[in-house]
């Protein structure tokens, strides 16, 4: 067993975060508030990256790649709120697997999908022109009209989605819908655990530089308390997302437990992690001009996303004591 | 990354598990009666199985942490008790080997891991808990060169047992605390060491007092130099946290017995209790086994090569976190039942809070990891850079 990353996801990770540093950043998503700029880098230039298709198969002019793979691209994407999200092309790929035509589509940036849930926003609504849902149990795709609201966090492009004339993909796509889903609750955390481990960052940084009485505020055990809370659970949240990534690739029975835990982990963390940093910074962490609250919008609107905590924790819960008594 | 066992763990995991299964004894938990312990122990260790990863000078099988996790990991899936002498393998042995003489671990170590001999750990004191440093118990030369040991330990566990243990001591009053300090490997059954159990909130008598009344120690069997005992202590601090830690599975019941336990318990309860219970189990089940995997991860490290450093203390920290959730939820599913016929999991429970304290406090560690991992500035100390015998004025 050896439960780290390998050499190979470190330099991707490295090579990934450079791409969506210079591309995607906590600015850009101030202006998507501001002034209603489109999401950074966008659809195009993330997929003309190949990140976005990592594993979308090589058959079809993507990468085929693993989830974890993807798990770590996800990651240093969390870190500068970059959108689209990797788990609409995550999904995507899983429900589209097989299907040619349209998997190139995805690959080359021809068909910009998005994915409709049951319930709640649909999910890089805005930009999208490629629908797929789940009608009666069949996988359906179409065009669709969306609806933008009052976006909390304006890099998730949520919208709601009146479908239009749709195809059926599949019948029976219940079991492919459902992996679909935990692939893209693994990926979600990644994006929340780079978004967690960058808030941290940004507020350990401030407490070492900040000053009040006399010294530096890191140093008062009621804000350093605060703070390895925070690094506790984004540890914690780290291995959960590795579990989850790997599951996927390699031990599907698992992934069920391990993507309800990654996600749960990732709404609890990405949120505490949030609202502890606006804490740490003062009067300056609640106002338009700091980067604290692109990250606490991030926050509130993910824990929403692919079921919300309460529904992740219930999952794990049921899963746990169905193991328990088998 | 790959979590499934190389062929070379397989092997051995099968080894371990075909022994595990021929010989481990059926009924009473070993640990209840020290001397079957001791027994099975040595069974073990004759196996191969004990001090897995430790070095073959020291004794040990000179083999991988991950063989050592696989025995772990086997011994658990019995629901076999933890080894009667963990405290010496833990911490003890890890401290003989990083600091001991050529003769002291040629004298202690084979006979620590068959269980010949039982340790303890001689550091707390009345006024020195989470303040280790604090410590007032002394250690002054005599007239051959030998040492004169007076004062008082306390929090020590299997003191009334144990054969020897490692005895933290102040050597030198007129220095800043950390620096005056001296370890020793004391014989409990010397003349003027008494021991005097201690009754927790949980019923059972794990913890000592004990007291040192001009007990004599020889030169030969100090560990590091003299006023070198806080880094001495250090190793052995670091070893503790770690297998406090230890993937998170070290402390309080697994996680799985938990879901198990309230899965024939839930349907009792009223519908909205039931959400609150499932709540409960699914918090504490996503904590426990983030604590395991990041056990996990440092796990990996250790295989390495690498000694995980302060960040060690997070298992502990998160670990004792999510069994005292776990435990709480395993009472409170009993219902009406509870206060009156919580029993094992009611003892359980009693043992938590001081779960939370032993081995470093909470608080104490999350300071650890704010300074050591962070990098957060500490708080300005008033003992800083003052003698010892200042600081008691």
């Amino acid at each position: 067993m050896n439960f780290d990353l390998d050499q190979e996801h470190l330099d991707l990770a490295a090579a990934a975060g450079e791409f969506l540093a210079g591309s995607a950043s906590p600015a850009a998503a101030r202006a998507a508030l501001d002034d209603g700029a489109a999401a950074r880098p966008g659809r195009a230039e993330l997929v003309k990256s190949g990140y976005a298709t990592i594993t979308v198969p090589e058959s079809a002019g993507g990468g085929g790649g693993s989830v974890l793979q993807l798990a770590v691209v996800a990651e240093q994407a969390g870190r500068v709120l970059t959108g689209p999200s990797l788990v609409s092309f995550a999904r995507a790929a899983v429900l589209l697997d097989g299907d040619a035509d349209r998997l190139a589509g995805l690959a080359d940036g021809s068909l910009a999908v998005a994915v409709v849930d049951d319930s709640g926003p649909v999910l890089d609504a805005i930009g999208a022109d490629t629908f797929l849902a789940l009608r009666d149990g069949a996988l359906v795709c179409g065009p669709g009209t969306v609806t933008a609201r009052e976006p909390i966090d304006a890099t998730r492009g949520l919208g709601d989605v009146e479908l239009g004339q749709t195809v059926v993909l599949a019948r029976d796509a219940g079991e492919r819908w459902q992996r679909a889903e935990r692939v893209g609750r693994t990926v979600l955390a990644a994006e929340g655990l780079g978004a967690a481990a960058y808030l941290l960052e940004m507020g350990v940084a401030y407490a070492k530089q900040r000053h009040a009485f006399g010294r530096a505020i890191g140093s008062y055990q009621a804000v350093k308390h605060l703070l390895v809370d925070v690094y506790v659970a984004v540890e914690q949240l780290r291995s959960l997302v590795w579990w989850a990534a790997w599951a996927a690739d390699r031990a599907p029975g698992e992934l069920p437990l391990a993507a309800a835990a990654a996600k749960a982990a990732a709404a609890t963390t990405l949120e505490q992690a949030a609202e502890t940093v606006i804490q740490v910074h003062g009067g300056i962490g609640f106002t338009w001009e700091h980067d604290a609250h692109l990250y606490w919008r991030r926050a509130k609107v993910d824990r929403f996303l692919l079921g919300d905590d309460v529904a992740a924790f219930d999952e794990v819960a049921r899963l746990a004591m169905r193991e328990a008594t088998r | 990354m790959d979590f499934d066992d190389t062929p070379d763990e397989a092997a051995w995991r099968a080894e371990v598990r075909s022994f595990l299964e021929k010989h481990h004894p059926s009924g009473e938990r070993p640990r209840d009666d020290p001397d079957a312990a001791r027994a099975w122990q040595a069974t073990l260790y004759e196996a191969g199985f004990v001090g897995v990863a430790w070095p073959q000078q020291a004794g040990g099988r000179g083999g991988t942490p991950m063989q050592q996790a696989i025995v772990d990991q086997e011994m658990a899936r019995l629901g076999l008790p933890a080894l009667i002498n963990l405290i010496g393998i833990g911490m003890c042995g890890p401290t003989v080997i990083m600091h001991g003489s050529d003769d002291q671990k040629q004298r202690y170590l084979t006979r620590l891991l068959r269980a010949d001999d039982l340790w303890c750990q001689l550091f707390s004191e009345p006024e020195a808990g989470s303040d280790l440093a604090g410590l007032r118990t002394r250690a002054v030369r005599d007239a051959d060169g030998g040492w004169r040991i007076t004062g008082q330990k306390v929090w020590t566990t299997l003191a009334h047992l144990a054969d020897f243990g490692i005895l933290l001591t102040r050597t030198d009053p007129d220095v800043p605390k950390h620096r005056g300090l001296t370890m020793f490997v004391v014989d409990m059954k010397a003349p003027g060491v008494t021991v005097r159990p201690l009754r927790q909130m949980n019923g059972d008598a794990h913890f000592n007092e004990v007291f040192f009344d001009d007990v004599r120690i020889p030169d030969a069997e100090r560990l590091g130099e003299p006023g070198e005992g806080w880094t001495v202590a250090l190793t052995t601090l670091m070893s503790e946290r770690l297998s406090l830690g230890g993937g998170g599975t070290a402390v309080g019941p697994k996680p799985e017995v938990v879901a198990r336990h309230v899965a024939e318990h839930i349907g009792a309860l009223t519908a909205d209790r039931q959400v609150l219970a499932r709540q409960q189990l699914g918090r504490g089940f996503v904590a426990a086994l983030g604590a395991r995997y990041t056990g996990y991860r440092q796990l990996s490290k250790l295989s390495r090569g690498e000694f995980p450093g302060p960040e060690a203390s997070a298992g502990k920290l998160s670990g004792t976190q999510s069994a005292r959730d776990l435990t709480d939820l395993a009472v409170r599913v009993l219902g009406d039942d509870a206060p009156i016929g919580g029993g094992p999991w009611q003892t359980a429970q009693a043992v938590m809070p001081g779960m939370a304290i032993a081995g470093g406090s909470d608080q104490v560690l999350r300071n650890i990891i704010g300074e050591r991992v962070l990098g957060l500035p500490a708080e300005p100390r008033a003992d800083k850079g003052v003698t010892f015998k200042e600081t008691l004025a």
